[in-house]
């Protein structure tokens, strides 16, 4: 499977890729191509290869057969220097050394001389609205302050691809929120490449999905509606008797599918001109009922395309 | 292809660690204060007694039987009681000093994110330079320090010291070089400091008896003792004598170790 392609070369393409790590087949004859452009998505369960797929396409694992190729180089190639940054899953900064002291350094390596290398450091840390830990060392900050100090340096430069692994994982809601408001601000520039557990957050940033299984990729898409037929998802805020029968009445429903405890799929086919549109034949009726709903969602939620 | 930019700022980052972190300067503190003690009490010592008129005849006697007679002849007594404590405890120094070039950053994932930005190549050899740059640091101390003493002593051996020095500079710096890149492997082939120094204490002993087996079953096989560094010590602690064979080897094993660590780092996973 592949997404349409915008350029005359995918920006990442990946072909029979496979990593084992003795018996046990991490990866399994896994091929795709990504695009520069909106936030990337790669879902999966525990254990179903995304560390792995990670760590091959930053060149921290060595693939056991197939092939990687990112903006026409070999993965960890250093003609991706300064290109593609990451931030991996449990990687920590050095202890001896401050904040400010392990961004130059980066920095410096990417090619920033020493004065522009305090600023570049400056800049990211402002980013991720840490300026003031500047001089501290990592053992003196949170968790959640470490991983945006870890984010911070992803950004130094002009990273065309920045690969985040569990970016939201450990912060606090608000700490969340911001990183996610940081990629959505720079995705305009930088394509994203997000693994998380939490779906509605990839739902939120991301327009493509690959979906790992097993090792295997399961699914690659983009999360547009693009079928002939149109979904509705409505969360509704407690069960209603006749529910069911009384949403499935509304002209132009299709089917109603509860998905999870006061969560249901609409599916409805296209609305002529003439009718008025489904959501809004769905919200009257939820005003005549008298119904609470709690979130109407246009399209199927991530969860509900991937499971 | 090395790119010499980002391996001068992978080296110069190696000397901030020991010099500028507190950790680094304890180390430093500790390593002066050792040699202090070797300088004023043991080196300073020693050289009055070996070379006191009581005892010029059996430390003639016995740096003979040694093979190290020359070593009195030396203008200052000093460096010859500095060279055959240098010449065992540099290696050593070197085998502990430089035991975590890479281990602790792969084991915290921080070399995760200075292979976004180095090669693994110049990681390996960044670290590896640095490595020896600080040890040749710490040696250029201590003859700096004898050349001190002995001043301190004689005024006059102020000129002979400079020159004397300069010659144990050049050796130490030569010998001390296979000991750091056998870390530069290990460190690429294990994941902690300790187990590198476990292994190399391994490698000295349970690798020379294997050796010393073999020898003695097939009669032959002295060329196996080129794998270990440092083998031509005790060919060259006399300092007399000495052919080009001498620096090529702990050149040769350096080049061997640092090419099969460089394969190894490579193909490790991060």
């Amino acid at each position: 499977m592949s997404l349409k392609t915008q350029g005359n070369s995918p920006l990442i393409h990946v072909e029979n890729l496979t990593k084992s790590f003795g018996d046990h087949i991490a990866l399994n004859n896994v091929s795709f191509s990504l695009n520069k452009g909106q936030p990337i998505a790669l879902v999966g369960p525990n254990g179903a290869g995304k560390t792995t797929l990670f760590s091959i396409l930053c060149g921290y694992l060595l693939p056991t057969s197939g092939r990687v190729s990112i903006a026409g180089a070999e993965a960890g190639h250093e003609k991706l220097f300064g290109r593609l940054a990451a931030l991996p899953q449990d990687a920590q900064f050095d202890p001896r050394f401050t904040i400010s002291h392990q961004l130059k350094f980066y920095a410096q390596l990417q090619g920033f001389n020493r004065k522009e290398a305090l600023k570049e450091a400056e800049r990211t840390l402002d980013l991720v609205g840490l300026s003031e830990t500047l001089q501290a060392k990592p053992s003196e900050l949170s968790h959640g302050m470490r991983k945006r100090v870890a984010i911070a340096q992803t950004l130094i430069g002009s990273p065309e691809i920045v690969m985040l692994d569990e970016a939201t994982a450990g912060l606090d809601p608000i700490n969340a929120r911001e990183v996610r408001e940081l990629v959505s601000s720079l995705s305009s520039d930088i394509t994203f490449i997000l693994s998380s557990h939490d779906l509605s957050e990839l739902e939120r940033l991301c327009s493509q999905v690959l979906y790992l299984e097993k090792g295997q990729l399961q699914q690659h898409q983009s999360l547009q509606n693009e079928d002939a037929q149109r979904y509705i998802t409505l969360r509704m805020k407690q069960s209603y008797d006749n529910f069911l029968e009384l949403v499935q009445s509304v002209s132009s429903v299709v089917s109603v599918k509860q998905t999870q405890s006061n969560e249901f799929l609409i599916t409805s086919a296209i609305t002529q001109a003439e009718e008025a549109p489904v959501d809004l034949q769905i919200l009257q009726l939820c005003h005549q009922q008298k119904w609470q709903y709690s979130q109407l969602t246009n399209g199927k939620t991530l969860e509900n395309q991937l499971f | 292809m090395l790119n010499i930019q980002r391996l001068s700022i992978l080296t110069q980052f190696e000397l901030i660690r020991i010099f500028k972190t507190k950790n680094g300067l304890i180390s430093l503190a500790t390593f002066c204060a050792v040699w202090f003690v070797l300088l004023y009490y043991m080196i300073s010592s020693a050289t009055e007694i070996i070379f006191s008129d009581g005892f010029k005849m059996v430390a003639s006697t016995l740096f003979g039987a040694l093979g190290l007679s020359a070593l009195l002849e030396w203008p200052v007594a000093e460096f010859a009681i500095y060279w055959l404590v240098a010449v065992y405890s540099f290696p050593l120094f070197a085998l502990f000093a430089a035991s975590d070039q890479t281990c602790s950053d792969k084991a915290r994932g921080t070399l995760r994110f200075i292979t976004l930005r180095a090669t693994r190549s110049e990681i390996l050899l960044g670290r590896f330079l640095g490595q020896y740059i600080i040890i040749a640091i710490l040696i250029f101390l201590t003859l700096l320090a004898c050349i001190v003493l002995a001043t301190v002593r004689d005024a006059s051996l102020f000129i002979p010291s400079f020159k004397q020095a300069a010659t144990l500079f050049l050796e130490l710096s030569i010998i001390i070089t296979p000991f750091i890149a056998l870390m530069s492997f290990l460190n690429s082939l294990l994941s902690s400091a300790k187990m590198s120094i476990v292994m190399s204490i391994l490698f000295y002993t349970v690798g020379a008896l294997l050796i010393g087996y073999v020898q003695f079953q097939f009669n032959s096989g002295e060329f196996l003792n080129y794998i270990f560094p440092g083998t031509q010590i005790s060919r060259v602690v006399s300092l007399q004598n000495l052919d080009f064979i001498h620096y090529l080897i702990p050149l040769v094993q350096s080049v061997i170790l640092l090419f099969a660590a460089d394969k190894l780092l490579k193909r490790a996973s991060l």
